[in-house]
């Protein structure tokens, strides 16, 4: 029972409304394809007027507009912020070399903090972490040169076609087995958490909806 | 002569539920494994994972907490997996409020904060101490609102006793003893480890996070970049059943029974894929294609 719903009007009409959705969603099991697109349109409504009244009333009016309109000599930077939202708001109707400059400036600043997040958060320290120290353990030199191993093998496994001679031939084959047994590996991780997501729904239409679980 | 319309589209739904047939049983036995007393299951079938590494790690960072520490959690799950973890951030809250932590909630992604109020609204609900936790609302503006966050976290409306401790240790994000990031698809804690970590470094970051994260986040793990780290199901409900335990209570968990049978039934749908050409063709050839 995921208790996220009361036992008061609301809670018991979101209960039932979110047992409905669940039924019409897995009805596309047995073709009925209309009810399934009439789910999907309500969700793509209830996404886009969800996103946008959050937009609006947590982030424009009191992030944006209000500083703006309260004082603005304060808030001289939020101006082109402002022009910047005024643009992709028009994007539809205003000509591309407008938007195109706009469009450039976010996915420029996107990239930018991405990339730089990237080099100094993930890049750099794993670089010095995979970097083993002089007076490293001995375990620690058999899991690199395990993990050497294996990294070849795998890189092997790619070449199909054109290894050359028997040796490269049977690593390559060792390789590709290495690959499929952590994809499999992999995917027995994957398939337990959807099953979990699949035995929530059940429990919640058996427990939260029918009350069969106590 | 036409057929007529109606004895055609019976046909159709008839044919659509022959197909579905399958899946159709699934659904049932996995409904009536989940009838069951979840104690059958215990004989066969363990969830909480027998290594404790993963959990205690989360205790560990609890363990360093100072005494009424402000603790930010960080909450951007996704609807689509946020099933998966539930239990264990559940837990993790309720940890965290026993050992007399001040919480403070905020969310950057849209998802996130829907979850998050739902949340909050459980725990008002049951009385189970939201008071205790200031809501900070929504950023927005993923990595970017998280950038910003970094300078000032706390809304100008917002108000309490635990917002004007934040507020009083300077309401960024160095005012927090830990961030617990509840993990999901559109932000992960990979966000919080590249933008926050570099720019405050000395922020303690642990995260919760469904299982198809675990590949990408484990590596932080290994650096230190992330305290502590629940990534799958097993490991996410040791921890949650050591809350438990030493809460005397009972945590909610996923149905043991209905996992086994869909095991199960995975298993078998395994064997019979990897056999059936077997026996149907006795081809050993086939076995070295694959490779």
């Amino acid at each position: 029972m995921n208790g996220l719903f009361g036992n008061d009007f609301g809670g018991i009409a979101a209960t039932w409304f979110a047992a409905a959705a669940t039924i019409a969603v897995w009805s596309y099991l047995v073709g009925a394809r209309t009810v399934f697109r009439l789910v999907q349109y309500l969700l793509a409504g209830l996404a886009t007027g969800y996103l946008a009244l959050l937009a609006i009333d947590e982030v424009l009016v009191p992030r944006l507009i209000s500083p703006l309109l309260d004082d603005p000599a304060a808030h001289v930077a939020l101006i082109p912020a402002a022009g910047l939202v005024a643009v992709m708001v028009g994007a539809a109707w205003l000509p591309a070399r407008i938007t195109a400059p706009v469009t450039g400036v976010l996915v420029g600043g996107i990239a930018a903090l991405a990339l730089g997040g990237a080099v100094l958060g993930t890049l750099l320290p794993q670089i010095a972490s995979a970097i083993l120290p002089a007076d490293a353990a001995r375990r620690s030199m058999l899991d690199a040169a395990a993990a050497i191993g294996i990294t070849v093998l795998v890189v092997l496994s790619f070449t199909h076609g054109t290894t050359v001679g028997r040796l490269s031939g049977r690593a390559t084959v060792v390789g590709r087995w290495l690959l499929i047994g952590g994809i499999g590996g992999w995917l027995g991780f994957l398939l337990v958490s959807r099953l979990a997501l699949l035995v929530d729904r059940l429990a919640f239409l058996l427990g939260d909806w029918l009350g069969l679980l106590r | 002569m036409s057929e007529s319309p109606r004895p055609a589209r019976r046909k159709v739904v008839t044919d659509a539920v022959r197909e579905a047939a399958p899946v159709l049983a699934l659904l049932v036995l996995l409904a009536l494994a989940t009838l069951l007393p979840p104690d059958l299951a215990g004989v066969a079938l363990r969830l909480e994972s027998a290594d404790r590494t993963r959990a205690n790690g989360m205790d560990a960072a609890f363990d360093r907490l100072p005494e009424r520490a402000l603790v930010l959690v960080a909450f951007d799950a996704d609807l689509g997996t946020y099933a998966e973890i539930r239990p264990v951030v559940r837990a993790a809250i309720a940890d965290l409020q026993g050992r007399g932590a001040r919480l403070a909630m905020v969310s950057f992604t849209a998802e996130g904060r829907a979850l998050a109020v739902a949340e909050l609204s459980r725990l008002q609900r049951l009385g189970g101490g939201v008071e205790e936790i200031a809501d900070l609302g929504f950023a927005g503006a993923a990595e970017a609102g998280l950038i910003g966050a970094i300078a000032r976290i706390v809304p100008s409306e917002a108000e309490g006793s635990i917002v004007e401790a934040i507020r009083s240790r300077g309401a960024d994000l160095d005012a927090f003893a830990l961030a617990l990031v509840v993990s999901g698809g559109d932000l992960s804690v990979r966000s919080w480890v590249e933008q926050v970590l570099p720019r405050v470094p000395d922020l303690p970051i642990a995260a919760i996070a469904p299982t198809f994260l675990e590949p990408e986040l484990a590596p932080y793990l290994r650096t230190g970049q992330l305290r502590a780290l629940l990534a799958t199901l097993p490991e996410g409900l040791a921890y949650a059943d050591g809350v438990a335990a030493a809460d005397g209570g009972r945590t909610a968990s996923v149905g043991a029974m209905p996992m086994l049978v869909g095991l199960l039934v995975a298993l078998g749908l395994i064997v019979q894929s990897l056999m059936a050409p077997l026996v149907r063709q006795s081809r050993p050839d086939r076995w070295r294609r694959i490779g």
